[in-house]
């Protein structure tokens, strides 16, 4: 394996891109990534938060504190991952992480890895999905992707800009793949259109260094507010309106999910009402 | 397999490794930093962590290779007002996890120097110990110096 | 003169007869209290190396030359090797040897859990000898599966016989009973989870073996590894100085010792085999799941006349049957008490011992048994444990039992309940609950101690016991120092070496202090009598009148007062040594640690997040030899046994008995945000009847009662019964629908009846 320090964007073509290296070293460890070439795009990332854009080599870290970042998405970050994974992780990774489902993780042959059926489905499913698990009941881990959803997030990739839902689709027969980035494409920058208010509720079973079991950011323009989800479906869920849930199609053990995201979308529309 | 070259507290080490060493391996292995220990080996636990340019990060899922800045292990901070203030404390049970712990909390205090108790948990909840000195470590950080 | 006895020793709650020979004991216990070290806050003496990085842990050793291995493990939950060719993975580059099932004990052709251990590899990196096990070309045969706990028992496949156990008539007492409270518990696995995984390094030189270990026993491994090569004892040399943390895993060898030492004799190189994480996680051992029916009669006015439980310990492939059952026998006064406890011989990872076996899921139980019997009788829980409060162990009077102190220490913490309530508001629930808390921890012999002292006046404790984190060896110096006159900063310890001192006990049992302590005392005594000896034939004065204090040699009527490194610097090179041993437990008497804590939490009643605000716990483990270190050992317990009560659970697939956490992102742990405020307190009162110390362990009791005095809480927050370790939001919602049901059903009742 060879280590590319990238000047330029075209040198990424082929290999796998770095960055933060928290998400692409263990899958590569473990043999889920496989690349005889690796690109270290630090160099040719924007990083930082200009006005609305954020740069997608931005760390966690950096965000969570920054006072010109929405509500949502700063206190997403602050919620994410380990201190050291949010010095080490950018945003543009985080939007790109893969599902925390073990039996992926553990290259059990799942649909997502190529295989013929859903692991998880009939079997330890209690921290999985709740909205569109018939194929494959991952559920979505990224709490920033979610508080970017709801903010209406645009994102800039090297060859196209995107509304941050189209970046996602849900795996099927056809296509397993659950971004819809290119072969080489990168993302370079966030934009986030203004916003009112907003907010990121957060269950977990630590207080600290979890895995969203249920995330619920909220953001209000005017009269309008648009409402989206972690850990609920295999990618960042847009929930249609306060109602939403009720078209949730819990597995057996996951139903407690629906319960608890139904408390956390009532508090976070309150909240950000009241903003 | 490439060369490395490094600055671990302050001094330049160069080294002969296959691409995709840990760092975390590489110091302990090739330079013999074995005060960086490795625990889960994934960056799940904070046992590796090591500062670059400062921060905190996991040795253990950084590539070697992939470093561009300083790096200071546990060893570069050995003089450090924090060793004194986790053994005055009864921070150290059976110690697997302290320097990486220690390396956290150097971060934390060079950037807040009389850190809350709700900065001072919020910034080491990326160190698991699994005897459960965390009260120590808190009372260790509030009292690092002196 | 040397005297030959029969006596009894305990560990984990598990009892055998040995042959002891006991010197007469003439040390009297030091009086109650702080003495000049002893019973006085001590920081560890090896806390500076363990924070600068400096100790090093069997993790850290590199000798020249020392291969590396990996384990090739059964990906079937029960399989037997069929056939088996090494040699294509001994034909991959820097692959130096490779073991195949039967040439090292643990690597057996069958297969009894996902992530059995069948084969090794050793290889100049570890990168390459994990490459090679992909090269073993293995024909499994897949055999019958069972992983129900409930379904073993039904085909009578246990890992030992049953347990049964009766005292008094305990159907009478039930049909007598005012009132019956009966509920099924259970218990998921948890893992240990040390930070240093299980691993050791294994050096052939001439014909002796040292063993690099992370372990929990230095002779156990010396004693096991030479029966497992057919050696002596003396050829095996087992050293650990640090360890990263045991818990109860670390006991014995395990297959990864075996499995280097094999290695190493073949390939004439050192080798070190170490279990990654998730092999740790899969294989190391575990807390087995438990199943706990159980029902508890007692008389209107509170007086519990029948306690009876069915106990399942799904102990897994191997492993023993923790007594679950024993909480509900010893915890409190009752004549009748009916128990029977199975354990349950499935395909998954074995069980092993794990900080207080069996008592921490016992404990959660019962205890929440005994506080739905208070809300059944409308009784405060307190009340009905003091009540109820046993004052013999099934007949044997204890040496020692301050649970009744605990109780008052407890009463101020008890009291803040309507305060606690009051800052309920509808979303938030708050309540406050207790747990008792009784488990063995008296120690028990052999363990030996030698001491030197030198011309420089310093001491040195020898002994081969090893400080797995605990701060035992800071706890032998405080005693040494105590007992000889000196201060602490003079005496170090030297342990962690099999062959640098004499036999001491394991680390496991909350036993290293009751037990090594004494023999450590003792040999300090031994010394110091000598020394005594010395400054009388120098002063020409009577030994009774002389005394060691502060490090001076003192007459009583204050005319000698000398270093006593001058008085021994008189010797030069020569050296004074003494040895000391532990002795037998009081005959016939019941040696047990006590507690009592009370816990306030939150319940978020709509999402079902449940937060641990503060925890009191008030322990009686006889004499506290270091406040400051025992302090760590219950904060320590309380932090993991939340872990167990709330995060931590081992999740398994059960179509292929695979353990799906494995790694520390599924398998979490507490962390430093996690805590909740900690008030520690001791009863502080030597065992007058145990050793010369009066001193009990303090490893084990602080995780025992904290997962039920978290359910108790949580019951009075929210009146929600949860029956179910961990209690994550999904039991946590569970309980609180059922609840609610419950009282919609009495208002219904009620409603009716009017």
């Amino acid at each position: 394996m060879e280590l590319v320090r990238a000047t330029s964007l075209e040198q990424v073509d082929g290999g796998i891109a770095i960055h933060g290296g928290t998400e692409v070293v263990p899958l590569l460890r473990d043999g889920i990534l496989q690349t005889e070439k690796l690109v270290d795009i630090r160099g040719v990332i924007p990083r930082g938060v200009a006005g609305n854009r954020i740069g997608a080599g931005t760390t966690l870290a950096e965000l969570e504190v920054d006072p010109q970042v929405p509500d949502a998405l700063r206190e997403a970050c602050r919620l994410a991952a380990s201190p050291q994974l949010r010095n080490m992780g950018s945003i543009g990774g985080n939007l790109l992480q893969s599902t925390r489902c073990w039996y992926w993780r553990l290259k059990y042959p799942c649909h997502l890895h190529g295989g013929d059926r859903c692991h998880a489905r009939e079997g330890e499913h209690r921290e999985h999905a709740i909205f569109a698990n018939d194929y494959c009941a991952s559920a979505h881990p990224s709490d920033v992707a979610a508080a970017l959803l709801a903010l209406g997030t645009r994102v800039h990739t090297t060859q196209r800009e995107l509304a941050l839902e189209d970046l996602y689709r849900l795996p099927t027969v056809e296509e397993r793949e659950l971004v819809t980035l290119a072969p080489g494409e990168l993302i370079l920058e966030l934009e986030l259109p203004p916003v009112d208010a907003s907010v990121y509720l957060k269950a977990m079973d630590r207080k600290r260094w979890a895995f969203p079991q249920v995330g619920v950011a909220a953001a209000r323009v005017g009269g309008e507010t648009r409402i989206a989800l972690a850990g609920v479906a295999p990618v960042p869920w847009l929930l249609d309106g306060v109602d939403g849930l009720d078209a949730a199609t819990p597995l057996p053990r996951t139903a407690w999910k629906v319960e608890v995201a139904r408390a956390l979308v009532r508090r976070a529309v309150t909240s950000v009402a009241a903003k | 397999m490439s060369d490395v070259l490094l600055t671990v507290n302050g001094q330049s080490y160069s080294a002969y490794a296959p691409v995709g060493m840990s760092l975390a391996q590489l110091l302990r292995e090739e330079l013999g930093f074995t005060g960086t220990k490795i625990a889960c080996n994934e960056g799940h636990c904070g046992a590796c962590t090591v500062q670059i340019d400062g921060v905190p990060v996991l040795s253990c899922i950084t590539l070697a290779h992939n470093v561009t800045g300083e790096i200071t292990t546990i060893e570069g901070l050995r003089d450090h007002p924090l060793i004194e203030a986790f053994v005055e404390a009864d921070a150290v049970q059976c110690g697997f996890c302290t320097p990486g712990q220690v390396v956290s909390a150097a971060a934390l205090v060079a950037a807040t120097p009389d850190p809350t108790v709700d900065q001072i948990r919020h910034q080491m909840a990326g160190n698991i110990c699994r005897c459960g000195t965390y009260p120590r470590i808190e009372e260790a950080i509030q009292k690092w110096r002196g | 003169m040397a005297r030959l006895i029969r006596t009894e020793k305990e560990v984990e709650g598990r009892f055998e007869e040995l042959w002891l020979v006991v010197e007469e004991d003439p040390l009297q216990q030091w009086p109650a209290g702080p003495q000049s070290v002893v019973g006085r806050p001590a920081v560890r003496q090896d806390a500076p190396e363990r924070a600068r990085g400096e100790a090093r842990y069997t993790a850290d050793i590199q000798l020249p030359g020392m291969l590396h291995t990996a384990v090739l493990r059964s990906p079937h939950a029960h399989a037997r090797v069929k056939r088996i060719d090494l040699a294509p993975a001994l034909a991959l580059p820097g692959v130096r040897g490779a073991l195949g099932p039967g040439e090292a004990q643990g690597l057996d052709e069958e297969a009894g859990f996902a992530g059995a251990p069948v084969a090794a590899v050793a290889a100049d990196t570890f990168a390459q000898a994990r490459a090679a096990l992909a090269a073993i070309d293995v024909e499994w045969e897949q055999l019958e599966v069972v992983l129900d706990p409930d379904d073993a028992i039904a085909r009578k496949q246990f890992t030992s016989d049953p347990v049964e156990y009766a005292r008094g008539g305990f159907e009478q007492a039930l049909a007598e009973a005012d009132v019956v409270v009966e509920g099924t518990y259970r218990t998921a696995v948890v893992l240990h989870n040390s930070m240093e995984t299980h691993q050791a390094v294994c050096d052939w030189v001439g014909d002796t073996l040292n063993v690099y270990i992370s372990t929990q026993y230095i002779w156990g491994v010396r004693d096991a590894v030479a029966e497992a090569l057919g050696i002596p004892g003396d050829k095996v040399r087992v050293v650990c100085e640090f360890m990263g943390g045991g818990f109860g895993a670390k006991n014995d060898p395990g297959e990864y010792t075996f499995i280097a030492a094999e290695l190493a004799k073949r390939t004439r190189r050192p080798v070190h085999c170490a279990l990654t994480r998730r092999e740790e996680n899969t294989a190391a051992g575990n807390r087995n799941a438990t199943i706990q029916k159980l029902t508890v009669g007692a008389r209107s006015d509170g007086t519990i006349v029948a306690l009876g439980g069915e106990f399942t310990n799904a102990v897994g492939w191997s492993g023993w049957s923790a007594g679950t059952d024993g909480p509900m026998q010893m915890l409190y006064a009752c004549d009748n008490v009916r128990t029977i406890r199975y354990g349950a011989k499935i395909n998954t990872p074995p069980m092993k011992a794990f900080r207080a076996p069996g008592f921490v899921e016992g404990t959660f139980g019962l205890e929440c048994l005994i506080d739905e019997l208070a809300a059944k009788l409308d009784m405060d829980p307190l009340e009905l444990r003091r009540k109820n409060y046993a004052s013999a162990n099934d007949g044997k009077p204890y040496s020692s039992k301050n649970l009744m102190q605990c109780y008052e220490l407890a009463q101020k913490h008890w009291d803040r309940r309507d305060e606690v309530r009051a800052r309920s508001d509808d979303t938030w629930k708050h309540g406050v609950g207790m747990a008792s808390q009784i488990w063995y921890g008296g120690g028990g012999p052999p363990s030996y101690a030698w001491t030197r002292v030198t011309s420089d006046g310093r001491v040195s404790v020898i002994t081969a016991m090893q400080d797995i984190g605990t701060g035992t060896r800071t706890a032998m110096a405080q005693i040494a120092a105590e007992e000889l006159g000196v201060p602490l900063d003079r005496v170090e310890v030297v342990l962690g070496d099999s062959a640098r001192g004499p036999y001491a006990t394991l680390s496991a049992g909350s036993s290293t202090t009751p037990s090594v302590g004494p023999a450590v005392r003792a040999a300090a005594a031994d010394v110091k009598r000598q020394i005594i000896e010395i400054a009388a034939q120098r002063h020409d004065l009577e030994e009774r009148v002389i005394d060691i204090k502060d490090g001076m040699v003192v007459s009583a009527d204050g005319n000698l007062s000398q270093p006593l490194e001058e008085l021994v610097g008189l010797l030069e090179d020569a050296q004074i040594l003494g040895k000391g041993a532990r002795g037998p437990n009081p005959t016939g008497m019941s040696v047990l640690t006590f507690g009592v804590q009370v816990v306030e939490v939150a319940v978020d009643v709509e999402t079902g997040e449940v937060r641990v605000e503060r925890v009191a716990a008030a322990h009686d483990v006889g004499r506290i030899i270091n406040p400051l270190g025992a302090r760590s050992q219950v904060e320590g317990g309380i932090i993991q046994g939340i872990g167990h009560t709330l995060s931590e659970q081992r999740l398994m697939d059960m179509e292929t008995g695979r353990i799906l956490t494995t790694s520390l992102d599924a398998y979490r742990m507490p962390t430093i945000a996690d805590v909740p405020e900690i008030v520690c307190e001791f009863v502080d009162e030597p065992d007058e009847h145990l050793t010369s110390l009066g001193s009990k362990g303090l490893g084990e009791p602080p995780i025992i009662p904290i997962s039920a005095a978290i359910a108790n809480a949580i019951r009075d927050a929210t009146g929600a019964d949860v029956h179910e370790l961990p209690i994550t939001r999904e039991e946590m919602l569970r309980a609180l629908r059922e609840a609610d049901e419950k009282a919609r059903e009495r208002q219904r009742e009620s409603i009716g009846a009017r």
